[in-house]
């Protein structure tokens, strides 16, 4: 029999891409979902459609902050590996929001590591962590790598640093194969749509078309490193393939910022950004993490794994993405008026 | 006027806001931050420039989270707040008992305790539910018929109704239960019974689908309009004193019925496309539901007009539409 896998956070970029990746593996995977009135498996809908030929993902109700159907859910499915991707994932809101994010991505987290270690009496499991290069915060060191400490600039890092340690934690005290992947900021078209990179993407792809006019921005200067996050599902699956638990930073190792990006995305479309670009203090973070860059050594040495994708090659696959979007936008609208 | 909106990308909320907006509010909606901007029900409101950001605004928040909820509501300062927000799938409550009572009862009683610090406080109503009732063993039920939950979320919407009453009458909150019946409309979740029908109807009319599974036909239900339920909450915080009020048709339906009507718009015999599952059974299927909304009716002078025929004629049309449009 194949493996299963449990994925949290399933509806979201990196859960999508990390189902169809398992799939192809043959694996059987399960996904947790927040129970809503309108349907948000929108990344998932095409893998979902075979299910009577080929009954390999599962979605199942449940909630990060609701240990108790967690655990139950767990021990009944006894998968092979836990990838907890879930999460208020958006820094900005973490700062309106410091208590649900707290909730949800340090507690919840702590709640998949607790059900990990009631079936890890019975069974072997692995457990994946998201992490992230927000934990970072203010840096301490340039490039960032797995013995950089942490120094949180928000909300949402502080939680995630919180679940960082428990991971480690009941890594050491129980034997629990749990890892940390420290990703950098991956982007894909399935990016939400309230995130820099795609909110570029889409709004140059729509302004090429005619229908938008201008595209509000916070700060152009924050530099990050971004990679494509098909290739950063990769890595979380060869962590848990590897033969020890581990932690390990997930990076391109270059760093851009936000207006390098525009300039890339805007050239792509031949338009000139700052035409169409405005700053709006509104989306400034009440303390901006300035610049990530990472650094995957580590990965690349134990793991094999390097990021295959440039900037310039996501950019375009974005674009291209978004494009059709728009196009298709077009189209609709032709149709309804 | 300035009204909050929990619950606002629902079925509900969403007429709720249109209703409002129509009478020129300002609407302020509570989201859940999700990675998916999907907000279906709402996208004709907020892409319109002249509402979205002037008199339509929506904000981060979570029925778990006091804080947040404190201080979106301590800047907004509104006149009417409509909590309809909940984890309202009942079938789903026996699965997740825990969050639905998360959700539904300790999210009512945190925003009742937000409620009591500010001043003036704004009219309260809940969007409670007959499914207090459990099966009740008197019928018609008014708002004396005593509660008798028999799932975890009728569980949770009992102490959710009962609470607003303790508020009401200990503290002295206008805030008032709307005890709802069932309500259906075009944006009826898709894994609800009617809406469930409407589609399969619409899809097997367009032959993009063959069958229809579900659990029990013979389950009997008092079915509404959503858009004619919004108004009556409306009308409930427009009035001189607070109080609960039954909304319902009055009238009962089976499934059965309402395939019928569903499958007959479009000229089909339903007995043709349905498979029976277990799988879709509940537990416990409430028996007796049939509202008396004869307060509702004297007060507010409310009363439903819509028939069952004309909801389900209304809910296939609209999949048909949508069908068409993404085949």
């Amino acid at each position: 029999m194949g493996k299963s896998a449990l994925i949290t956070g399933i509806t979201g970029q990196d859960g999508s891409y990390l189902a169809e990746l398992l799939l192809e593996k043959g694996y059987r995977v399960h996904g947790l979902v927040r129970r809503s009135s309108s349907f948000s498996t929108g990344r998932i809908d095409h893998l979902y459609k075979d299910i009577h030929e080929n009954p390999g993902l599962l979605l199942h109700y449940g909630d990060l902050t609701d240990g108790q159907a967690l655990t139950n859910l767990v021990l009944s499915l006894e998968p092979d590996e836990i990838y907890n991707l879930g999460a208020q994932s958006h820094v900005r809101v973490s700062f309106d929001q410091p208590v649900y994010t707290l909730m949800t991505d340090g507690v919840g987290a702590l709640n998949v590591l607790e059900a990990a270690r009631i079936l890890h009496q019975k069974k072997q499991v692995r457990v994946y962590q998201a992490s992230s290069s927000e934990m970072y915060g203010a840096v301490l060191e340039t490039p960032q790598s797995e013995t950089t400490p942490f120094n949180p600039q928000s909300p949402y890092a502080c939680a995630k640093v919180y679940a960082y340690f428990q991971t480690v934690n009941y890594r050491r005290s129980y034997g629990l194969f749990a890892c940390n992947g420290i990703l950098f900021n991956h982007e894909s078209p399935r990016r939400g749509e309230t995130f820099v990179t795609r909110k570029i993407t889409r709004a140059a792809t729509r302004i090429k078309l005619g229908l938008q006019k201008k595209l509000f921005l916070g700060n152009l200067d924050a530099k990050r490193d971004w990679g494509f996050a098909k290739d950063y599902v990769e890595a979380m699956w060869m962590m848990l393939q590897h033969n020890e638990a581990d932690d390990f930073v997930i990076a391109t190792g270059e760093t851009y910022s936000i207006r390098d990006f525009l300039e890339l995305v805007f050239s792509k479309l031949d338009l000139d950004w700052q035409k169409y670009v405005e700053i709006d203090p509104r989306y400034f973070r009440p303390a901006e993490v300035e610049l990530l860059l990472g650094n995957p050594s580590k990965a690349q040495r134990l793991l094999g794994w390097r990021s295959k994708t440039s900037v310039d090659k996501l950019a375009q696959i974005m674009v291209e993405h978004d494009l059709e979007l728009a196009k298709r936008e077009k189209h609709n609208q032709s149709f309804t008026s | 006027m300035r009204a909050v909106i929990t619950g606002i990308t629902g079925q509900d909320g969403s007429y709720l806001s249109e209703f409002l907006l129509a009478r020129g509010y300002e609407v302020h909606g509570i989201v859940r931050r999700s990675s998916t901007l999907q907000r279906p029900r709402l996208d004709e409101y907020v892409n319109d420039q002249t509402l979205y950001g002037k008199r339509l605004f929506l904000h981060y928040s979570d029925l778990t989270d006091t804080t947040s909820l404190r201080r979106i509501l301590s800047r907004i300062q509104p006149d009417e707040f409509y909590h309809l927000a909940g984890q309202s799938h009942v079938g789903l409550s026996f699965e997740i008992p825990e969050s639905t009572c998360e959700l539904t009862a300790m999210g009512t009683l945190r925003i009742l305790e937000i409620l009591r610090d500010i001043k003036p406080a704004p009219r309260f109503l809940h969007a409670s539910s007959r499914e207090i009732f459990g099966t009740p063993t008197i019928s018609p039920q008014n708002e004396d018929t005593p509660v008798n939950p028999n799932s975890p979320y009728g569980a949770a919407k009992a102490f959710a109704n009962q609470l607003v009453k303790v508020y009401r009458d200990s503290m002295g909150l206008f805030a008032c239960n709307a005890i709802c019946y069932n309500h259906e409309s075009p944006r009826r979740s898709e894994n609800f019974v009617t809406r469930k029908i409407s589609i399969a109807a619409a899809g097997i009319k367009l032959g993009i689908r063959k069958e229809l599974v579900l659990g029990s036909i013979d389950a009997v239900r008092d079915w509404g309009c959503a858009t004619e339920f919004v108004d009556a909450m409306w009308r409930i915080l427009q009035q001189p004193e607070p109080r609960d009020y039954i909304l319902a048709t009055g009238r009962t339906h089976t499934v059965r019925e309402f395939m019928q009507y569903a499958f007959e718009h479009v000229g089909l015999n339903w007995v043709e496309h349905v498979r029976f599952d277990q799988k879709f059974q509940r537990p416990i299927e409430p028996e007796n539901l049939r509202g008396d909304a004869a307060r509702a009716h004297r007060e507010l002078g409310w009363t439903p007009k819509i028939s069952l025929r004309e909801l389900a004629a209304m809910m296939v049309d609209h999949d048909l539409e949508r069908l068409k449009r993404t085949a």
